[in-house]
């Protein structure tokens, strides 16, 4: 899967959870203090993230990214395994 | 003061009395602490602006929310912030970048979770230091002052408690929680109620200085888990006692015993790290309770009632039983029964039912109403010979509580002296003791616990005014001792071989003995014709500690002969029972008339730094434990206290007609050890154990150093 791709649906996903549009969403956005993602709201992101491509995260790892680029980058890497 | 310092009280101020605020990831959400913070702030009428600050929100309780701090128009004195801890750093960047100097952060997941933790802390405190801001916290429950020209619960406690004149510090933040609840209940009041969790920035000493100067702190309560700058801590409290004369009571925990049976020598075993806490806080003043209810007792005698200007108490009571358990529970806590002057002994004979004891305790029995407690209190303050009063009540069926309980805050209005009270029982009392509580009458369930309260009150006020100053430098000659040491830590020693133990003493001027070592039978013989008879023999060997055990050392030799042969039997002994030891030879010394046994010592503590032990020396150390420590550098008064604390202090003072020992040439060398400890940092543990007192003088018969 092409990076953009994988890119373009982490957006989507984050938009639908937290329930904001996916424009407003920028690459270096923190979870939690530019998106405002509770720590609830942190683990259905993960659980959201595995369903959309199809993989299993490992939950604390996957909890401690930080940014949006950073998730992009650590769901591609399932990916690429 | 340092700069730090100065900074942090100037910060401070804007924790305490803010113009404006902004609560850093607030939330909508019910029983979450972001949510609860604000909510509190609010119910509180804080006195200022409010700002919510969340990435997510437009509004939060109907206020207008920023999605930045740095997005807010006005200047902010405070930042209060709740995010979770990996994101704290970026909040705290950003009230730098906006200029907020204070800020106190309430979030967990810090040092008190390891490693990570730690290194997310450390970095909250590199960005303090960067923008010139202090914080309160992390990991803790927040910050309430209770003066109405602000009116601020920036904590997620359950009531803002009432206004009153404690100032209250926490290490523990549930604790808290706790206290105001157990306050509550009691009408107890705060001034400034502060949970200072992890103490990365500010910390007790800073807070300590900031309530010296708060007008609205009487007494300042602490509680602490860890002392991290124990000389710092002695230093801020003889500050605030003798700059404010508030008193500071604490409640300190960890008071079991750790790693003292691994100490290599009696001084170590016994310096547990909860006995010089103690010495400490005796040194600088501090209070110390034993639980939450002791501190509170104390807490309300002291700033309740006027401080007792001595210890003559009148009881009065309308139950016999009762008053004479008072009394003795007074008589144990060192209190003396006021003796009436004829003019109020005739007053209450007058005035009394015949049946009544008009001495004291005054019994005005048990059908007393409101005017005869009336009269009884009143007389006893009237009285000069009486420093305070102590009401019993137990209710019988013509006790009106309440109205005794009126007259007894009435009375107490009158006087410039102390009334305590005690009225026993529970459910029928509850309305009076309220009425006490809510007039500053300190009300105890106990009558012991009464008694205690007033003697700590009467002993606070005789200590308060008392300045202690520094003691000065001897003489000594520190440069040599430091060679001394220092060559033997280079030679990898970690115990100082006695005779290099004896002369690092002598340097200190010390009274030691005259010794020689000696590696032959001439040798020792020579030896000992120059020291002069008698003398004694001791095998010196680092692989031999316990050098009497083996026979190691002869006491009480006349001749030349009985030289010659101590000297054979003690390398004998020594190869049977140690033959692998390295032996340097055989120290010669004089022998020395009997005397008392006293042990000195010293000890490095990771909190306080240089402690010295003091007490009944020789085999009686470890058996009895009559030891007394303070933290070094002493003040003036600490050697004779020291020596007068320890519980044989009447045998050296010449109990049962004896002459007094030399007291001034102890006090001397706990002086000179108390400089040592100071000025030579190498030294870890020192005994001088036993340092034997004559009617006049004393010697160091055995030293042990250890590097």
């Amino acid at each position: 899967m092409e990076t953009t791709e994988v890119h373009t649906r982490v957006k989507a996903v984050i938009a639908r959870v937290l329930k904001m549009e996916a424009g407003q969403i920028k690459d270096d956005a923190n979870f939690i203090f530019d998106l405002g993602a509770d720590s609830m709201q942190s683990l259905e992101l993960v659980a959201a993230f595995e369903e959309e491509f199809g993989i299993e995260m490992d939950e604390d790892k996957a909890l401690e990214v930080q940014t949006v680029s950073d998730a992009v980058d650590f769901i591609a890497g399932y990916l690429m395994d | 003061m340092t700069d730090r310092l100065l900074q942090n009280l100037e910060n401070l101020q804007k924790i305490f009395y803010p113009q404006s605020l902004a609560v850093i990831g607030a939330n909508k959400v019910k029983g979450t602490v972001p949510h609860d913070i604000l909510d509190n702030i609010l119910k509180a009428d804080f006195q200022g602006v409010v700002y919510p600050v969340s990435p997510r929100e437009t509004f939060i309780s109907s206020i207008k929310t920023y999605k930045y701090v740095v997005d807010i128009e006005d200047p902010v004195d405070l930042a209060i912030l709740v995010f979770p801890s990996s994101v704290c750093h970026m909040a705290l960047e950003q009230c730098g970048e906006k200029g907020i100097q204070a800020a106190i952060i309430i979030s967990a997941g810090f040092k008190e979770v390891g490693e990570n933790g730690l290194a997310r802390e450390r970095q909250l405190v590199e960005i303090a230091k960067r923008y010139g801001m202090s914080f309160i916290g992390p990991n803790c429950l927040g910050v309430i002052n209770t003066d109405p020209r602000c009116n601020l619960d920036a904590s997620f406690a359950r009531q803002m408690p009432e206004a009153g004149p404690i100032g209250f510090l926490s290490q523990s933040g549930a604790l808290c929680t706790a206290v105001l609840d157990y306050a509550q209940a009691k009408h107890i009041g705060f001034s400034k109620f502060v949970s200072f969790g992890n103490k990365a920035d500010i910390n007790e000493i800073d807070l300590l200085y900031y309530l010296r100067d708060d007008p609205q702190t009487e007494v300042i309560l602490i509680y602490l888990e860890e002392i991290t700058d124990g000389p710092a801590l002695i230093r801020a409290a003889r500050d605030v006692i003798e700059g404010s004369g508030k008193p500071i009571l604490a409640l300190k925990s960890g008071r079991t015993a750790e790693g003292a049976s691994a100490a290599a020598s009696h001084t170590g075993s016994l310096a547990g790290s909860d006995e010089i806490c103690e010495a400490a806080f005796k040194q600088a003043g501090i209070i110390r309770c034993a639980d939450i209810e002791e501190m509170f007792n104390n807490a309300i005698a002291l700033t309740y009632q006027p401080l007792p200007q001595n210890d003559r108490i009148a009881i009065i009571t309308n139950a016999g039983g009762p008053g004479v358990l008072t009394t003795d529970s007074a008589i144990h806590e060192g209190l003396r029964l006021a003796q009436f002057s004829p003019e109020t002994s005739a007053l209450l004979r007058k005035s009394l039912p015949k049946t009544a004891n008009t001495k004291n305790p005054v019994d005005v029995i048990g059908d007393a109403r409101a005017d005869r407690y009336n009269l009884a209190v009143s007389s006893a303050l009237k009285d000069e010979g009486v420093d305070g009063v102590l009401v019993i009540l137990t209710p019988q069926s013509m006790t009106d509580i309440d109205t005794i309980a009126r007259e007894v805050c009435q009375v107490s209005s009158q006087f410039d002296k102390p009334i305590y009270a005690s009225f026993m029982g529970e459910a029928d009392v509850a309305s009076g003791i309220d009425i006490l509580q809510r007039n500053r009458i300190p009300h105890y369930i106990l009558p012991e616990s009464m008694c205690r309260a007033f003697a700590v009150a009467y002993r606070f006020a005789q200590s308060r005014d008392r300045r202690r100053a520094p003691i000065a430098n001897l003489q000594v000659d520190s440069k040599k001792a430091t060679v001394i040491l220092e060559k033997a830590v280079a030679a990898g020693h970690k115990i100082l071989h006695e005779h290099e133990a004896v002369r690092v003493l002598e340097l200190y001027g010390l009274p030691t003995l005259p010794g020689a070592l000696a590696t032959s039978t001439p040798e020792a013989v020579a030896h000992a014709d120059r020291i002069g008879y008698p003398v004694v023999l001791k095998i010196m060997s680092d692989q031999i500690l316990h050098k009497y055990d083996i026979g190691g050392v002869h006491l009480n030799l006349h001749t030349d002969r009985e030289v010659e042969s101590a000297y054979g039997d003690i390398l004998t002994a020594a190869r049977t029972h140690a033959p692998e030891a390295d032996i340097h030879g055989v120290w010669v010394t004089r022998m020395v008339e009997p005397g008392q046994e006293v042990i000195l010592g010293l000890k490095r503590d990771r909190a306080f730094g240089p402690v010295v032990l003091f007490g009944l020396g020789g085999l009686y150390v470890e058996v009895f434990k009559d030891v007394v420590f303070r933290v070094a550098p002493l003040f003036e008064s600490d050697p004779e206290e020291m020596i007068r604390e320890i519980r044989s202090y009447p045998i050296l003072a010449g109990a049962r007609g004896r002459e007094s020992l030399d007291i001034v040439c102890i006090k001397e060398c706990i002086c000179r050890l108390a400089q040592l400890a100071t000025e030579q940092p190498l030294v870890q543990e020192l005994d001088i154990n036993p340092l034997i007192v004559h009617n006049q003088g004393c010697f160091v018969t055995d030293a042990k150093i250890l590097l």
